[in-house]
């Protein structure tokens, strides 16, 4: 007993400490974002000095278009899964509930397209915007994050119909239901939890993408909000560095905060899809 | 439930299902195809040819592939991606494993992790922000050291391969939280019986890693590993945040070199056949993961 009240004791100070030392950047990010632009000197980081967040974070905002794109972003992060996640349900009843033929070829078709990096399909993609006038336009970003979303969703969504016992198909099918009908009467409701998570994950990783709204897009209102800090981090991080830490500060709260809130959702999403 | 037990109309209505299952799968097929699949093809094409954007791209066969393995940059570019596959799988996934392992039935263990989490929702650009202002020359991190009376400190984001290094410790920063979740959900899955019976037996801390923890764990930890691994091969964001991959090359990825040579150079074919070379370096890597992922889910 005594030995084990003291192997807890040191298991939970190496993890306080730890946790501490993580904290550090996040602390400094605090600080140093709430310094006005007057008193933020790049030499002292440590101890604040004053309290201009909100000053700072409305001038971001200003800056680079940063507002323009938080409701851009706010547009594909929502949408985009959305979408994802019926699509990638639909495949999976399809599937699992109405026995596609060589269903799992099928499967493995959907899925396939996650496996490779996007550096595989930024040119053609580019060109192809170019050429459609899909190019920096909110249209294009919708499709594109749809589409690269899909394959995680299918592959999910399959695995947990998989878990549903087929004569609940067999006893809506002899109530004379339509498919139509099963899926969104029967199937989806059961998957609420599991469209929540892929909903969130999904949502995070596209507030969260950089490289698609590089390559596809260019203007203000189109651009999201992560290639938008990038463009306002290289162009103003040298004179306004408290501006870009409070612009760091803003477009990153969103996505911690949701998953600091359904870290359950998470797990739930990662151990479903082994993601 | 058999064919016998459905009537006539029920059994005709099946078939009908079977028509209708084509239409559900068709969304994701079409999406999936046009937008993924079809680049995919192209890239590939256009990588055997010459081809800046304007005109058609000319055949030349396997000219950019020798072209690209002649580049003493692209050699740097695949030896710094090597770093950061070596880098993010001992930091990130070691340290993710030991929090896992010491939160583990520890009281508190859920708050104590939390600190670890708070990163991992952040884009790599964010990080990126973060630790850029942290590593700047008399930055924070400058600072901290002066205070303990080292003053000759290095250029963290200028000496190669010392960039490097310090981006893959912002990556750990921001991914031990996720791994430590994985292999908490994997320990708490763990049976209780042969843990019991072991400490029964008085096995200790460390033999119990060792004989019934990490076996039971390999799974769990081939996926973590395979995430990793692809992961890392496509860094992208954080070095061109921090570095955009110089001093000069000093500090690319091929990710990097890819984006460099087709949106900066306009060498279409050249950076086509950068990114076949990172694909099939991914798709091997990720062989160790999908067989884990597809195996033990398609059981039935």
């Amino acid at each position: 007993m005594q030995f084990k009240s003291t192997a807890r004791v040191i298991r939970t100070s190496v993890l306080a400490v730890l946790g501490l030392i993580w904290l550090l950047p996040v602390y400094l990010l605090l600080v140093n974002a709430a310094k006005s632009p007057e008193t933020f000197t790049t030499k002292e980081s440590w101890l604040p000095t004053d309290f201009s967040l909100f000053g700072n974070i409305a001038e971001a905002l200003e800056l680079s278009g940063l507002a323009e794109s938080a409701a851009s972003t706010l547009l594909y992060s929502v949408v985009s899964p959305a979408i994802a996640v019926l699509v990638g349900a639909a495949a999976g009843f399809a599937i699992v509930a109405l026995r596609l033929r060589h269903g799992f070829a099928w499967f493995v078709a959907i899925f396939g397209g996650t496996v490779f990096p996007l550096q595989m399909i930024l040119l053609p993609l580019f060109d192809a915007y170019s050429r459609t006038g899909l190019f920096d336009t909110q249209a294009g970003m919708i499709v594109v994050y749809t589409a690269i979303s899909i394959p995680f969703s299918a592959f999910v969504m399959r695995n947990f119909f998989s878990g549903i016992a087929h004569n609940v198909f067999e006893a809506a099918v002899i109530d004379g239901a339509t498919t139509w009908r099963i899926f969104a009467r029967v199937y989806l409701p059961m998957a609420s939890s599991a469209l929540v998570a892929i909903f969130i994950l999904q949502a995070t990783f596209i507030w969260n993408d950089f490289l698609l709204g590089l390559v596809l897009s260019q203007s203000d209102t189109v651009r999201p909000i992560v290639t938008s800090l990038a463009g306002m981090q290289s162009t103003y991080g040298g004179a306004q560095m408290s501006t870009v830490l409070a612009g760091g500060l803003l477009v990153s709260l969103p996505t911690v905060v949701l998953f600091l809130f359904t870290q359950k959702f998470f797990a739930r999403g990662l151990a479903l899809g082994q993601y | 439930m058999t064919d016998k037990t459905l009537s006539p109309s029920a059994l005709r209505r099946r078939d009908q299902y079977r028509w209708s299952a084509l239409g559900f799968i068709a969304p994701g097929v079409l999406l999936v195809a046009v937008l993924l699949y079809l680049p995919l093809l192209w890239t590939t094409f256009l990588s055997l040819t010459e081809y800046n954007g304007l005109g058609d791209p000319e055949w030349i066969g396997i000219e950019n592939y020798v072209e690209m393995f002649d580049d003493p940059g692209f050699i740097g570019s695949v030896l710094n991606t090597l770093l950061w596959v070596a880098g993010t799988l001992l930091v990130p996934v070691g340290i993710g494993l030991g929090v896992a392992l010491l939160t583990w039935n520890l009281k508190g263990g859920t708050w104590l992790r939390l600190p670890f989490l708070i990163p991992y929702a952040l884009s790599g650009i964010g990080v990126g922000v973060i630790w850029s202002f942290i590593l700047s020359g008399d930055g924070a991190l400058d600072q901290a050291l002066a205070a303990f009376g080292i003053d000759d400190t290095p250029r963290w984001l200028v000496d190669a391969p010392l960039n490097t290094v310090v981006m893959i410790l912002a990556t750990a920063w921001q991914g031990v939280g996720v791994n430590a979740l994985l292999f908490t959900i994997g320990l708490q899955s763990i049976p209780r019986e042969p843990l019991e019976a072991a400490k029964m037996d008085g096995a200790n801390g460390l033999r119990m890693f060792r004989s019934i923890l990490w076996p039971m764990l390999r799974p769990l930890t081939a996926v973590v590993v395979g995430l990793s691994i692809v992961a890392s091969l496509k860094t992208f964001d954080i070095v061109q945040g921090m570095t955009k991959g110089g001093p000069g090359r000093d500090s690319e990825t091929l990710a990097l070199t890819m984006y460099k040579e087709t949106f900066v150079n306009s060498e279409y074919g050249l950076g086509s056949a950068i990114a076949v070379f990172l694909t099939v370096v991914t798709l091997i890597a990720s062989i160790l993961y999908l067989r884990q992922q597809l195996s033990s889910k398609h059981g039935a």
